[in-house]
């Protein structure tokens, strides 16, 4: 069927999405819940786009394309939104993410340097049991892309979704860390992630930009 | 993404057969993490814990960065003129003094396409032997072996994407999860997905659980459980007649002796209940596209090789060969099992498995390399061995491998090592098998350098240098050209690349094969001259005389060790996921701190009798030796079964098992071995460290 990106006219199968479309057609969306390996989940809100006709933007990784439709990447009210939800999550971190992460690649985009809203950070809350992986639990967005991975990738179901609001975080097994959970250690999870919140030892050592006060090993 | 490094290099894993396309990334001169490529055809963006973070052992201590030659009982460092001129005064004495068939090579699997090949040639053109062959004689020979025989040629009939488009698979004797990891995730999603499991081991392995029904039959009984499969394939009309008919010979021999293997029949031997037996055969028989695959669990028997057909049989039958989600897949053990033997690293045959006692094609050889060479084959490894302790054999040129550690019977292998006048090793770190080297030759990792290996999918892949070899190691390549030289024979080649080029221009099958066109992708053999390659065999015909596959009729014949009053209870031998083979590199990283020591896993009945509970240590006895470990109880093994793995050299599980081996290729029984459990008194967690050292007390 066909459909329309930014004026350009496409040809897509059905059970396309919007943001396959976008891509397809040459027009960047910005994602951070996004992976190319896992099925599309919808819990950022930063792939939105206009949709002709629609009452409001709508998640583009979720929103199947139908005949004709009209996909504008570039609606002012979608970035407004898009926009405002990537500086309010970045408002949380105690540090701005690593130059080469996902999350800092988004916000340049965005044009978001401090962010406007000072309320609540997260504490710095680092990990290190396991050999190879680290977590930086104040650096988790809760974009479930972890978990997901562990889940759809490989299959240990190791890694889980914690508390609510505020406090949502991951974690692995019973709360006991990678080597007492299902893990088999495949880093999917550190691959995935957008902000480095899971990430490897020597990643870490390798950082330019580190987070925190900067008390990385 | 890649701010943070000096340089990225796409690479293929240097570890287990699946052939992983990785992303090594560089920082301070060394490769400090690695990724999965996104574009990967076998992984997808996705790799182990051993791909991804078992690199350091690179960068280790132990690493050899110089020539060491033996002096006086003990080893000194030396040039590479020095280590060069030893060996040639060593190979040419003994060659002048007793002939070139006095001295045999092993080339590694764990070696590039080209370094393999060049180890080939130098040996049949330097040397001037067919004395060469690989570890894949240890591990993969019989599925070699046979699928040549019923089908044609030597490699999995399909592609890794078969498993997803597949509505069955079966899985004999191959642990995925452990051995083959992410082949083993791309199944386990598969099955969450749909597809229907049958697995059939000893063991209830993971993908047990996630799958319709799980076979533990008893270990060497394969074959008995492949024709009680048969018989009720055909018995209940679930064969592809049409199939059967037109592509396909010897089916009424099989269908005549699989007469006999009721379900029943089946039961008493395998200890699989006949409805389980009737229950798989309609799951596979009534799938339209059905998988098989198998690792070790099939092939590292007395009858290794006649499961392989008899699998084989079960596929023709029901048309599951030569289409997308009908393929035989064999799970290779190392990264380049496929690639060492197609390459010509065997006793008996060219690249593409074309035998030396065929004059035109050994021939053309003599007239590429400027030399002549016998018609006669060459011994296995095996043979070597034996020949060695006889005095037959007089040198060795060893190339990556740890026989002292991984073959099977260690005290004769050591035996043999010990007869030698002459030993060179070639080898990344010092191992059991270079404590009896006169020169040992320092080597480079696949980090470090430049070919090919070729995935259990038949999949030649580039694998690029993302570091330099320490101190003054040298390529593997580079190495092979010196000593081939020093024994007076030039090879010519300026870059791996030249060596793939003459591999394609004097193999019809790979006449397409260049580093050039592989890009990204890698190319499946066979490969036309245009670039053409071969995600699915046989689409239309087999490769055998008339185009048409081979039915085998083979009867199952008890193992060649079996329990008894002293010896009561199978030991089978396996891996674990943490670990790869010998552990020479994933002990050297903190894949050890994952997994620090070896266990002997026993069934709760069995631990029941002899009255052992969990981390007590014991002695365990074959005919042939004994190791001590401690015990794990777990209801996963069946009981009268014991399971451990290969990878501590300090416990040298291969202590314990014999000389039984395939009939037909010699490769070892390593997965039927009798031995007894004792109690010594002592305790030692399970998951322990343990220091390495010969003489292992437990604490």
């Amino acid at each position: 069927m066909d459909v329309h990106v930014d004026g350009k006219r496409i040809e897509v199968e059905p059970g396309t999405t919007a943001l396959e479309a976008a891509r397809a057609a040459g027009s960047y969306v910005p994602t951070l819940c996004f992976d190319d390996r896992l099925a599309p989940f919808g819990a950022c809100r930063v792939c939105m786009v206009g949709v002709e006709g629609a009452p409001a933007p709508a998640a583009s990784c979720t929103t199947p394309c139908t005949e004709d439709m009209h996909i504008d990447t570039t609606d002012e009210t979608a970035r407004r939104i898009a926009g405002a939800t990537v500086e309010l999550v970045m408002s949380e971190l105690p540090a701005p993410p690593a130059e080469h992460t996902e999350l800092a690649e988004v916000a340049r985009f965005f044009d978001i340097d401090e962010p406007r809203w000072q309320g609540e950070q997260h504490e710095r809350d680092l990990d290190e049991r396991h050999p190879y992986l680290v977590m930086q639990h104040e650096m988790c967005i809760s974009c479930g892309r972890c978990i997901r991975a562990c889940d759809e990738i490989q299959g240990a179901f190791a890694l889980t979704a914690t508390g609510r609001g505020f406090e949502a975080n991951i974690t692995a097994g019973l709360d006991s860390g990678f080597a007492n959970s299902t893990c088999v250690s495949c880093g999917a999870c550190a691959d995935t992630c957008p902000t480095d919140a899971i990430t490897e030892h020597t990643l870490l050592e390798v950082a330019q930009s580190g987070v925190g006060e900067g008390e990385v090993a | 993404m890649s701010d943070r490094f000096e340089k990225t290099t796409s690479t293929t894993c240097g570890y287990c057969g699946v052939g992983c396309r990785l992303e090594a990334h560089r920082a301070d001169g060394h490769v400090v993490s690695i990724s999965p490529a996104m574009d990967g055809p076998a992984n997808k963006g996705h790799t182990c814990l051993k791909g991804r973070f078992a690199h350091q052992f690179a960068r280790s201590r132990d690493r050899l960065t110089a020539p060491l030659v033996r002096e006086s009982g003990s080893f000194r460092l030396a040039t590479w003129d020095e280590a060069l001129a030893r060996i040639a005064d060593g190979l040419g004495g003994i060659k002048a003094g007793h002939g070139p068939d006095a001295i045999a090579g092993l080339a590694s699997s764990r070696a590039t396409n080209e370094d393999c090949y060049l180890m080939q040639r130098m040996m049949r053109a330097a040397i001037g032997t067919h004395n060469i062959d690989n570890c894949s004689r240890v591990c993969h020979s019989p599925t070699s072996f046979a699928l040549r025989k019923s089908f044609g040629l030597s490699g999995a009939t399909g592609s890794f994407d078969d498993i997803e488009a597949a509505e069955v698979a079966l899985l004999i004797g191959v642990n995925p999860t452990q051995g083959h990891p992410v082949v083993g995730a791309r199944i386990k999603q598969a099955a969450l997905d749909g597809l229907k499991l049958i697995t059939a081991d000893p063991r209830r392995i993971e993908l047990a659980d996630y799958g319709e029904i799980h076979l533990a039959n008893r270990p060497g009984t394969n074959a008995a459980l492949a024709n009680g499969l048969a018989h009720v394939l055909i018995r209940d009309g679930l064969v592809d007649e049409a199939f059967i008919e037109s592509r396909t010979e010897g089916f009424d021999s099989v269908a005549e002796l699989v007469g006999a293997y009721t379900p029943e029949a089946v039961e008493e031997i395998t200890g699989v209940p006949a409805a389980d037996v009737e229950r798989a055969a309609h799951i596979f028989g009534e799938a339209d596209r059905a998988c098989i695959l198998w690792g070790l669990g099939v092939t590292e028997h007395r009858y290794g090789s006649e499961v392989v057909r008899l699998l084989c049989n079960m596929a023709l039958m029901t048309g599951n060969v030569g289409r997308p989600g009908a393929a035989l897949l064999p799970l290779r053990g190392q990264n380049n099992v496929q690639g060492s033997s197609d390459m010509g690293a065997l006793p008996d045959t060219f690249t593409d498995y074309r035998p030396v006692t065929d004059d035109e094609i050994t021939s053309s050889f003599e007239r590429r390399w400027g030399v002549e060479m016998k018609r006669e084959i060459g011994m296995k490894i095996p043979e070597m061995f034996d020949a060695a302790v006889e005095g037959k054999l007089k040198a060795m040129y060893i190339f990556g491998e740890d026989v002292a550690q991984t073959d099977p019977n260690t005290e004769h292998v050591i035996e043999a090592l010990e007869s030698l006048e002459f030993l060179v090793c070639q080898d990344i770190f010092e191992t059991e098998t270079t404590k009896y080297a006169d020169v040992i030759l320092p080597a480079s990792s696949f980090l470090e350098k430049t070919g090919t290996f070729t995935n259990a999918e038949r999949r030649v892949q580039l694998v690029e240098a993302a570091a330099d070899p320490p101190g003054s190691a040298l390529t593997d390549f580079e190495i092979l050209r010196r000593v081939s030289s020093a024994l007076g024979h030039e090879m010519d080649y300026e870059t791996p690349s030249d060596v793939m080029d003459e591999i394609a221009e004097m193999t019809p099958r790979y006449a397409g094969l260049s580093h050039e066109r592989m890009g990204r992708h890698g190319q499946q053999w066979p490969v036309t001259a245009d670039g053409a390659d071969s995600p699915i065999l046989y689409t239309e015909s087999f490769e055998l005389p008339g185009g048409k596959a081979r039915f085998a009729p083979l009867p199952y014949t008890p193992p060649g060790d079996e329990a008894d009053e002293e010896f009561p209870l199978i030991l089978v031998t396996g891996r674990r996921l943490e670990h790869y083979n010998a552990g020479t590199m994933t002990r050297r990283t903190a894949n050890l701190d994952l997994m620090p020591s070896d266990w002997l896993e026993i069934h709760p009945d069995d631990a029941t009798s002899l009255g052992l509970t969990d981390d007590e240590v014991v002695k365990v006895r074959s005919r042939r030796g004994q190791i001590e470990l401690p015990v794990k109880v777990t209801s996963r093994i069946e009981p009268g079964h014991v399971f451990t793995a290969f990878h501590f050299p300090e416990v040298r599980t291969n202590l314990l098992v014999g000389d039984s081996a395939d009939v037909n290729t010699s490769c070892p029984e390593y997965k039927v071995v009798a031995v007894s459990v004792e109690r010594t008194g002592a305790a030692r967690p399970v998951g322990e460290r343990v220091d390495a050292g010969r003489e292992q007390v437990p604490a």
